[in-house]
This record gives C-alpha cells, sequence and structure tokens, in this order.
C-alpha cells in the first residue's frame, strides 16, 4: 500500500521519512527539483513529500491593482497571485503527480492553525479533494521517538475547527489589506502619477498606530528641570553612595537649601531594614518570551529569534517554537532529556545537580496552548557545527529549561536610613544569599552584589560630597521589535506565528526606521489620513474582537461565514468613503512620498557649504548615478563625488572618523555589506590606493 | 493656509504637528517657572538646545526665537 505523508519544508521531511524508515535510510527521490522520499514502513511504502510553507493563497477574483472594493475571494496557487513565486508550479504539479499513485494521506505539517491551513488546501486542491480522508500526525518535536509515536497514534482526521478558522484569518487579511492597501496606493497614485505600493491591513494599521502616537509624545515633549541630591557616607573608611529620600526636587530653590542643609554634618543611623526575598526561577519559554529575552541579551528581532528557533526545531534540537504555552507536561520525560543533554560537557555538572533529586517538577508560566508544550530541548545535541546565533539561542533554551527545575533563588536586600539634619538618606545594600535557579541562568545574569559593613542604630556616620545636580524628565523610550512585540501581545492582536513578520513589514514600507523605531513622514501621514477618514481600521479594539472571533471558530462557537459576513459590513461603508475622498487622501499622502523619497537618497550633510545636503542624483545624460549637494541647483556648492554603479547605495548615518565626511553604504548582490567615505581624497584610503 | 515652518497644510499659524507641539511648550513654560526663575525667551533658547526636547518643539521654539528677534529688528 502507498501512502502519501505531506510534511511541511524539505528538511522536516528528510527528517519524518528517517524516523518512519525501518531501517533509518530512505530513499531520496526527485520530480524536476522537488525532493521527495520512499520509506518502507512494514508492509506500507510510505511517500514522504514536502511543502514549501504555503502553496496556495487568497487572492481577488479582480486581479487589476487599480479596482476596489472587492469582495469575492478564492484560493489560488501562490504562482498565478504573488511575483517571485514561479517555483511554486513546479512543486504543487510534483504533489499532484504522487498524490494519483497513493491509496492513502497522512498531513504531517506543524500541528497548528498555519500547518492545518495549509495542509488542508494542499489536499483539496493539489491532491483532488482528500482532506476529508486524510489522517493526521501530531508532534511538538522532530526527534525519531515522537514521529514514531506519533505515526502509530494517528488521529483519524485533520483538526477542522483549526482550518476553518486558519480560512478566516488569510481571507480577513486579504479583504482588509488588499482593499485598504488599495485604495490608498491608488490615492496616492491618481493624485501625483507616480506609483508607490502603500499597505496598510487588520493589524499592521493599530500596530503602526502604537508607533504614530508614541512618536507624536516625543516629538512634542518638553523637557521640565529638576534636582537631584547627591551624597557618599563614610563608614569604616569605605565610602557609600547614598540616595536623598526624594529622587526629584522640584526646584532650585529648595535643592539649594537641602545641601546646604547637610554639608558638613554628621549622620546618624535610625533604622537598619534587612529583608529576604525569595525569587521563584522564570517560567519556560513561549515564543513571545524568547523572542523578548533574545532581544535584550543578544539583539536579536524578534523574526530573528523566531527564524534561528525554526532551524533548531527542524534540526530536532529543540521542540516547536511556535506556541503561547509556558507549561511542560511530564510526558516529555524530564528526566531523559536532562541526561541526555549532560552528555554535553557544558550542561554535565548542571543536569547532575538535578537528576540527583527523587523527583522533579517543574515550574509553569499562565500561558496555555492545545496543541504544544512549552519550548524546550528534546535533549538531542547538535550533529553539526551551529552557527553562533544557533549556539546562543540553544543555550538559552536549555539553560531556560533546566531553570524550570531549580530552586527559588534568595537575596537580601537592607536598605539603612540615615538621618541628617532633619533629612533622610537611604544607603542600599543587596546580595545574594542562595543562587538557587540562578546557578543555571548565570550567563544571562547581570546584577553585582554590594556588601555593607556591619551596621547598628544609632550610630554615627560622616557625610560627604553633598551636592545639587540639574536633570531634566526625558521622553518616553521608543518601541524596539521586542517591546513593540510585547505591546501586540498585550494589545491581543496578531499572532504568535504573524506578530514579528507585521512588524518588518512596517520597516520595509519605510513607515519605521531604526533599531529603536522611528516613524517616518510616510507613517506619520498614513496613520493622520487613516485617523481621518477611516478610524475603524485602525482601532484596535475591532481587531481584537476579530481575533477573538477567530478563537471562538477554533472552538466552534461562532461560523467562520458569519464572521467574514461581519467584517465586510464593517468594511463596506468605509471603503465607499474612501473612494470618495479619494482625491484629498491622495494629495495628502503624495507630499509624505515625495520627502520618503528623497529622504532615502539623502546621504548626509555637505561639508564642503555646511548648508547643503549630499543626494544621490542620477545624470540625464549619462544615466550614472554620482553625489552632488542640493546647493548646486541655487549656484552656491558644485560639489560631487562619484559612486558605484553597481548594487545599492544608501546612508550610512555615520560621518568618516578620518576627514568628516558622510559615509555610504554599499549592498551588492551576495555580498556582505561595505561602509565606504564618499571623499575619494580621504586619508583614510591611501592605504586602500596602495 | 500652510504651516510657517514645514508648509504642511494648516488652519492657523501652525500645522497640526507644530500646534500640538506649540500648546506643549506654553505648558512647559509653566512648569519651568515654578522649578526656577526664567524668561519666556531664556525658557525658549533653553529647550531649544536640549537634547530631550522633541524634534517639532525645537522647531516651533526655534521659530518663535527668530519671529521675536525679527520683530525687534523692525
Amino acid at each position: 500500500m502507498k501512502i502519501l505523508l505531506l510534511c511541511e519544508k524539505p528538511s522536516a521531511a528528510k527528517r519524518i521519512a528517517k524516523a518512519l524508515d525501518d531501517n533509518g535510510d530512505p530513499i531520496e527521490k526527485r520530480i524536476g527539483s522537488v525532493p521527495y522520499y520512499e520509506s518502507k514502513n512494514g508492509d506500507r511504502l510510505l511517500i514522504v513529500v514536502p511543502a514549501l510553507g504555503h502553496l496556495y493563497t487568497v487572492a481577488p477574483k479582480i486581479r487589476n491593482r487599480n479596482v476596489y472594493p472587492v469582495f469575492d475571494f478564492e484560493w489560488v496557487p501562490r504562482y498565478e497571485a504573488e511575483r517571485n513565486a514561479g517555483n511554486i508550479k513546479e512543486w504543487i504539479d510534483a504533489i499532484s503527480k504522487l498524490s494519483r499513485e497513493a491509496d492513502e494521506f497522512i498531513l504531517a505539517t506543524d500541528y497548528d492553525i498555519e500547518g492545518a491551513t495549509l495542509g488542508y488546501t494542499i489536499l483539496k486542491y493539489a491532491c483532488g479533494g482528500k482532506e476529508e480522508e486524510a489522517k493526521r500526525m501530531k508532534f511538538s518535536t522532530l526527534t525519531d521517538s515522537e514521529l514514531k509515536q506519533s505515526y502509530k497514534e494517528l488521529l483519524d482526521h485533520i483538526e477542522f475547527p483549526m482550518v476553518e478558522a486558519g480560512i478566516c484569518r488569510h481571507m480577513l487579511d486579504a479583504i482588509y489589506g488588499i482593499n485598504l492597501s488599495r485604495a490608498m496606493t491608488v490615492a496616492a497614485k491618481r493624485w501625483s502619477g507616480k506609483y508607490k505600493t502603500l499597505s496598510t491591513g487588520r493589524v499592521q494599521g493599530p500596530t503602526l498606530k502604537f508607533l504614530v502616537e508614541r512618536e507624536i509624545e516625543i516629538n512634542c515633549f518638553v523637557p521640565v528641570p529638576f534636582w537631584r541630591i547627591d551624597a557618599e557616607v563614610e563608614i569604616n573608611g569605605e565610602t557609600f553612595k547614598i540616595e536623598y529620600e526624594r529622587s526629584v526636587i522640584k526646584s532650585l530653590r529648595e535643592a539649594r537649601s537641602i545641601v546646604e542643609d547637610c554639608s558638613g554634618r554628621n549622620g546618624r543611623i535610625v533604622d537598619v531594614n534587612v529583608r529576604e526575598l525569595h525569587q521563584s526561577p522564570p517560567a519556560p519559554f513561549d515564543l513571545g518570551t524568547l523572542q523578548r529575552e533574545a532581544y535584550s541579551l543578544f539583539k536579536y528581532t524578534p523574526r530573528r529569534t523566531a527564524e534561528i528557533a525554526e532551524r533548531l526545531y527542524l534540526e530536532a534540537l529543540i521542540s516547536y517554537p511556535r506556541t503561547s504555552s509556558q507549561k511542560l507536561p511530564k510526558s516529555i520525560n524530564y528526566r531523559a532529556i536532562l541526561e541526555s543533554l549532560g552528555r554535553d560537557a557544558k550542561y554535565k555538572r548542571l543536569t547532575e545537580l538535578l537528576l540527583g533529586r527523587e523527583s522533579l517538577t517543574p515550574v509553569e508560566g499562565k500561558g496555555y496552548d492545545p496543541a504544544h508544550p512549552a519550548i524546550y530541548p528534546t535533549g538531542n545535541l547538535p550533529e553539526r557545527e551551529l552557527s553562533q546565533p544557533e549556539r546562543r539561542l540553544w543555550d538559552l533554551i536549555v539553560r531556560r529549561f533546566m531553570v524550570a527545575f531549580g530552586e527559588p533563588a534568595v537575596k537580601q536586600s537592607i536598605k539603612v536610613l540615615i538621618d541628617v539634619n532633619g533629612h533622610t538618606f537611604y544607603l542600599r545594600g543587596r546580595r545574594i544569599l542562595r543562587e538557587g535557579w540562578m546557578i543555571f541562568y548565570r550567563p544571562f545574569l547581570r546584577a553585582e552584589d554590594v556588601i555593607l559593613p556591619p551596621l547598628k542604630v544609632g550610630q554615627t556616620v560622616k557625610i560627604k560630597n553633598v551636592s545639587w545636580k540639574q536633570d531634566f524628565t526625558k521622553p518616553p523610550s521608543r518601541y524596539n521589535p521586542s517591546s513593540l512585540l510585547k505591546k501586540m501581545e498585550d494589545e491581543g492582536i496578531g499572532t504568535k506565528a504573524t506578530r514579528a513578520d507585521i512588524i518588518d513589514t512596517l520597516y520595509t514600507r519605510g513607515y519605521v526606521s531604526g533599531d529603536r523605531a522611528t516613524v517616518s513622514e510616510l507613517g506619520l501621514d498614513i496613520i493622520e489620513v487613516l485617523s481621518k477618514y477611516c478610524p475603524e481600521v485602525i482601532s484596535v479594539e475591532f481587531t481584537r474582537d476579530l481575533e477573538r472571533s477567530m478563537e471562538n471558530i477554533k472552538s466552534g462557537s461562532e461560523r467562520r461565514e458569519d464572521v467574514i459576513d461581519r467584517a465586510v459590513r464593517h468594511l463596506k461603508p468605509i471603503l465607499l468613503r474612501l473612494k470618495e475622498s479619494e482625491r484629498l487622501i491622495g494629495e495628502e499622502l503624495s507630499e509624505a512620498i515625495r520627502k520618503t523619497l528623497l529622504n532615502r537618497r539623502i546621504i548626509g550633510d555637505c561639508p564642503v557649504c555646511g548648508s547643503g545636503k549630499l543626494i544621490i542624483i542620477r545624470s540625464r545624460r549619462t544615466g550614472k548615478r554620482f553625489i552632488g549637494c542640493t546647493n548646486f541647483f541655487k549656484h552656491q556648492c558644485n560639489v560631487s563625488f562619484p559612486l558605484p554603479q553597481k548594487g545599492t547605495v544608501s546612508s550610512a548615518n555615520k560621518i568618516c572618523s578620518k576627514c568628516g565626511f558622510p559615509m555610504i553604504r554599499l549592498k551588492l548582490k551576495g555580498k556582505r555589506p561595505l561602509t565606504l567615505c564618499v571623499n575619494p581624497k580621504c586619508p583614510g584610503k591611501d592605504g586602500m590606493a596602495k | 493656509m500652510s504651516c510657517r515652518i514645514c508648509g504642511r497644510r494648516a488652519k492657523s499659524e501652525f500645522c497640526k504637528r507644530h500646534e500640538e507641539a506649540y500648546k506643549s511648550i506654553l505648558e512647559g513654560y509653566r512648569e519651568w517657572r515654578e522649578a526656577m526663575s526664567i524668561s519666556w525667551r531664556e525658557y525658549l533658547e533653553e529647550i531649544a538646545k536640549n537634547p530631550y526636547s522633541g524634534k517639532w518643539v525645537k522647531d516651533v521654539a526655534s521659530y518663535l526665537l527668530a519671529k521675536s528677534a525679527a520683530e525687534e529688528k523692525r
């Protein structure tokens, strides 16, 4: 009997084929460039074939990009709807061919909403309606043992409620994204005659709104002065910094008076408060907490972390990473994982500490996911040399897993109250009394002990260097990719699988730039226009409401058709309003597009005339690009520099340390980006010339 | 009508963004005066050069300073 086993990606197919083959050695075959595997499993021949993620997508029946609103959508092969998806045809044809020879079907894609949806569409459209009869493998790791177990305990059918929710999400994203993006792009194009893809969407709009609200706060921020009192205390010949009872003194007059009162005085200890804090271990990782921790420790963006974690999963080193769970069920066999990890010399001593215990009970967080546990190491050791980011992330996941079984850490904090002529100062000390779980997480912890000498109430101490220092209130921090991800999670918009991609889209569209997300003119204008003409589409409440409905579809308490119908009824009048105001919207957006495109060409300030900007210009006569000063057109500066004619040139946002000229970033295809000074006579280039 | 600072569409002297910044400047002056003795002009000079001032706040402060300098010349 021939069974077709459909996987999500080529690397997963290879691993599944190997695990299910009786000899662990499946035969690799190809149809064109599409690989597939033949595995012997008893009297059955398993044809294990991978997809390439989604092979089908939702597209409007009217393909003309200038037409909106459109509400008739259908599933089509991706190569029909997307540019750069030409290779998908070969994969669909290969799967169709293999499906014709198969007697049974098993879906072995990731067990989540996307895995179920992509499997459903392939079984339905490429395999000729096999979605009802297909069985399902459910697994959270790609280890041999779990894959074999999962194959033995096949589910009778694919998870239809999850598929319904998945189809609904794709439909809603397309209905919102395509209509609103077309409305803005068409409006801008009709006004300016220039084409620039503008996009917004059901989740993208509210996310950009968070950023814009913060940007406005920062741009309108007025710092207000305040004063701090700095002082030191000398005890047994050692000097410690002490804090004044109020961290903020609102007037200069009061700050001066405090300094006057305390200078040259002794202090008297009036209280010594010693507290012990028991700090429980942090919960195991779900995807969001892993992404935030990786950003805080290594500065990896959420998307990068998700990609690295996906690779580690496909190599069976960690469990499925796209999970919301912070729980580690007993069934994963804690002891076996720890024993296995102990084969690595780095973890030997740490795992022994845990394995010596009679029982192992992990700490768990609130996060719950019916489909998968928290992210944990499978116990497998890497079969190849991991790259540094992969090694770091795997180490983080391994240690966080061990941490879950750790004892609480015990910390001591000491707060000493010192009276100085009627003013109170605090002297603080801290130390770790028992490391507990921290022993497993040591490379990632930063706190330092402050050990105080023995002190008693009534003791007199010498106060030194009392002074005031002026400071200013600070604007709120900009979001970074990690804090934005947290905000999206807290607001309940997007999913664990889509949030990182949405943040990335905001960057690629030019709405946001930099590690500390700075909103561009275009980003500000998009939200201004949407707030003015259709505030409903950037409403967090509505997006959150739709997310809830999709959860309800999964649990069977709402129907997909009703949710889509409600969304369309909501969107129709908005789009009509947008159409009526097309001219005004186009005018408002065009100026921002012009400025954004211009800003991308600016390299920096002109160091020759001092008032112009250096800008990338393409010669109408020769078609070649070069750098010139904007003051050239005012006949005030004729500085120009040659540019490489190949590759992408942008500002490096840096000034050359040798000559003070701006620097450019040159990106050639397939090469690492280069940072170069624009000045051909830069002293830094002397060595290069020789 | 267009904004005196950036040229964007405006209902009064400033566009919506710079108007918002102007309101913050007025509100901020009240807090600065509670903190220390400072004239309006000194205040504008301070916030125009302060690294924590928002970009639109700096735009408006610089504009107001330039405007009052021009008026003084006349």
